[in-house]
C-alpha cells in the first residue's frame, strides 16, 4: 500500500552568491565590515509554499504549471531530496523517480557495466542484476555496441540505454518529469508500451508536464502550481467522452 | 596493460630511490630503515589521499545528491573502498621488504587489524566532517591539502621516531602520528604501547562526536550546497 503525503510544506532554497562558496572571503567581509564589494550574500528563493497533497494506491496526480513554478522542486521533494523547511513528508512503498534517467552513468565504462552500476545504484544486489540484464541489454537493441565504453555512444543510443535500465525496475510510487519518449520511431513504439505497462501497474504516479493531452490521458487528479503555491487540485472525471474541455477544469 | 599494477609500480620506485639514500643520510642500517620507510610511505599515502578526497566527496557527487536519496555515508564508503584497493596493491611490496630485513612476526602481527579497523573508523568521521564543511566553504579543501602536506613532515613517516630527541617526543602525540604507529609497529613485529593505543581512541571518540554533531547539524543543507 503506497502511501505519498505533503502538510504544508515549504521548501526555501539558498542561492549562494558567487563569493559565497569562499571561507576566506566570506569572513574577510565579516572582518571588513563589509567595505570590500564581494558577493558572499545568500538569497533565498521560497521553491515551494505550504504545498499539500495526499495520495493513495491507484492515484495518478498531474503537476501542471508555467515554467519556474516549482514542479521539479515538488518531485524532487517527492524523491526525499529536499528536506522540508516546514511541514512534513510521509512516504510508504518503494519510489522510483525517472526524473533523470542519466544519474550514475559513467562516460568510459561500457554498456553491460553501466547496466550493473545504475542497478546496483537504484538498489539491486548483483544477482539481481545479472537476473535482468539480458532482459535489458535485449529491449535496448544496442547489440554489440553494449560492450564499448558509453563515450563513443550517440545521444540517441545514451537515451536508449538510460531508458532501457531506468524502465526494468517496478516500484509502487513512479514520479516523472515529462513523459519519458525517446529514441526512433521504432524504438518510442516499443518504448511507449513499456511505459504504459509501467504506470498501468505503478501504485501513484506523479507526472510533471505542461500537455494538458497528456494530463487527460493518464491522470486522475490535476494540481497547478504558480509561483510555488498550490493554486488548485482537482478530481479528474476518467470518462473522457463527458469531460469538459481541460482548460475549464485547470 | 599493467593495468592496476601501474599504483604498486610508481610506489616501488619511490622506495627505491628514496630507502637506500635516506638511510645513508641518516646513517640508519638499511634493514631496520627499508622496513620503516616503506610503510610509513604506504600508509601515509592512504591516509592522506583519503583525507585529501574527502574535502571533495559530496561535491563530487552532486548529481546523485540532487536527485536521489542516497545516504552521505554511501559516497565516503565509495571514498574509503577505492583508497583501500589502492592501499592493498601498495602492501604487496612490504612483503619481500619484510623477509630481505628479517622481520620477525608473532601473534602480536594480528593487533594491526584492529588497529586498522580504529584507523578506518577515523577515516569515516573524518570524511563526514571534512566532506560537509568542504562543500559548503570550497577553499577549505585546499588548506587541508596544505595541512596534510604539513603533517607529512611532523611524522614520523620517513624518519624514524627513535631518532627524535626527548625534548621533541612531543611531536609524537599528534594523532597522525599514533594511527601511524597502531598499524606499523604490528607489521614490523613489535608491539605498541598503551598510550598509543589509548591516545588512539582518544582521537576516535573525539572525531566520531565531531562528526556526529556537524551531520546532524547540516546534513540537510548539503544538497544546497553542491
Amino acid at each position: 500500500m503506497a502511501i505519498l503525503r505533503l502538510e504544508n510544506v515549504t521548501i526555501d532554497l539558498p542561492i549562494f552568491g558567487f563569493d559565497a562558496g569562499s571561507l576566506k572571503k566570506t569572513l574577510a567581509t565579516t572582518v571588513t565590515g563589509g567595505r570590500i564589494k564581494l558577493e558572499t550574500g545568500i538569497t533565498v528563493v521560497r521553491a515551494l509554499d505550504d504545498v499539500s497533497l495526499n495520495l493513495r494506491d491507484g492515484d495518478r496526480l498531474g503537476l501542471y504549471g508555467h515554467n519556474g513554478a516549482g514542479k521539479s522542486t515538488l518531485l524532487r521533494t517527492l524523491a526525499g531530496v529536499y528536506p522540508p523547511t516546514k511541514g512534513t513528508y510521509r512516504r510508504e512503498g518503494t519510489l522510483a523517480s525517472f526524473i533523470d534517467p542519466m544519474l550514475g552513468i559513467e562516460m568510459d565504462a561500457t554498456g553491460y557495466e553501466n547496466i550493473h552500476l545504475r542497478g546496483l545504484v537504484m538498489g539491486l544486489n548483483r544477482a539481481t542484476v545479472n537476473r535482468i540484464l539480458p532482459e535489458i541489454a535485449e529491449f535496448s537493441g544496442l547489440g554489440n555496441f553494449l560492450s564499448m565504453p558509453l563515450r563513443t555512444y550517440s545521444s540517441g543510443m545514451l537515451m536508449r540505454l538510460a531508458f532501457s535500465i531506468v524502465t526494468s525496475v517496478r516500484a509502487d510510487i513512479l514520479l516523472l518529469d515529462e513523459w519519458l519518449s525517446v529514441g526512433d520511431a521504432e524504438f518510442q513504439e516499443r518504448a511507449d508500451k513499456r511505459m504504459r505497462e509501467i504506470v498501468d501497474n505503478t501504485g501513484i504516479l506523479v507526472l510533471a508536464t505542461h500537455s494538458p493531452e497528456m494530463i487527460r490521458r493518464e491522470c486522475n487528479r490535476v494540481m497547478e502550481l504558480c509561483h510555488g503555491r498550490n493554486m488548485g487540485e482537482k478530481e479528474l472525471p476518467q470518462d473522457t467522452t463527458a469531460a469538459p474541455p481541460l482548460a475549464d477544469v485547470i | 596493460m599493467l593495468g592496476p599494477w601501474w599504483i604498486t609500480i610508481s610506489m616501488g620506485m619511490m622506495l627505491l630511490g628514496l630507502g637506500p639514500l635516506y638511510a645513508a643520510l641518516f646513517q640508519i642500517p638499511l634493514n631496520s630503515f627499508f622496513p620503516n620507510v616503506t610503510l610509513g610511505l604506504i600508509f601515509w599515502g592512504f591516509i592522506a589521499s583519503t583525507i585529501n578526497d574527502s574535502c571533495t566527496v559530496f561535491a563530487a557527487a552532486a548529481s546523485y545528491l540532487k536527485h536521489s536519496n542516497n545516504p552521505l555515508s554511501l559516497f565516503v564508503w565509495r571514498l574509503l573502498a577505492r583508497n583501500i584497493l589502492q592501499l592493498a596493491h601498495q602492501m604487496v611490496l612490504y612483503l619481500p621488504v619484510a623477509v630481505l630485513s628479517g622481520i620477525v612476526i608473532g601473534p602480536s602481527t594480528l593487533l594491526f587489524v584492529p588497529g586498522f579497523a580504529l584507523l578506518v573508523v577515523n577515516l569515516h568521521a573524518i570524511a563526514i566532517s571534512l566532506g560537509i564543511i568542504c562543500a559548503r566553504f570550497r577553499d577549505v579543501t585546499q588548506i587541508v591539502g596544505s595541512l596534510v602536506t604539513f603533517l607529512m613532515f611532523l611524522t614520523p613517516v620517513i624518519w624514524m621516531p627513535e631518532s627524535l630527541p626527548a625534548r621533541a617526543r612531543l611531536v609524537l602525540y599528534n594523532p597522525l602520528a599514533q594511527f601511524l604507529a597502531l598499524v606499523r609497529e604490528p607489521l614490523l613485529g613489535r608491539v605498541c604501547g598503551p598510550e598509543v593505543w589509548g591516545g588512539a581512541i582518544a582521537w576516535t571518540v573525539v572525531n566520531v562526536l565531531i562528526a556526529m554533531s556537524i551531520f546532524s547539524w547540516k546534513r540537510r543543507q548539503v544538497v544546497y550546497w553542491v
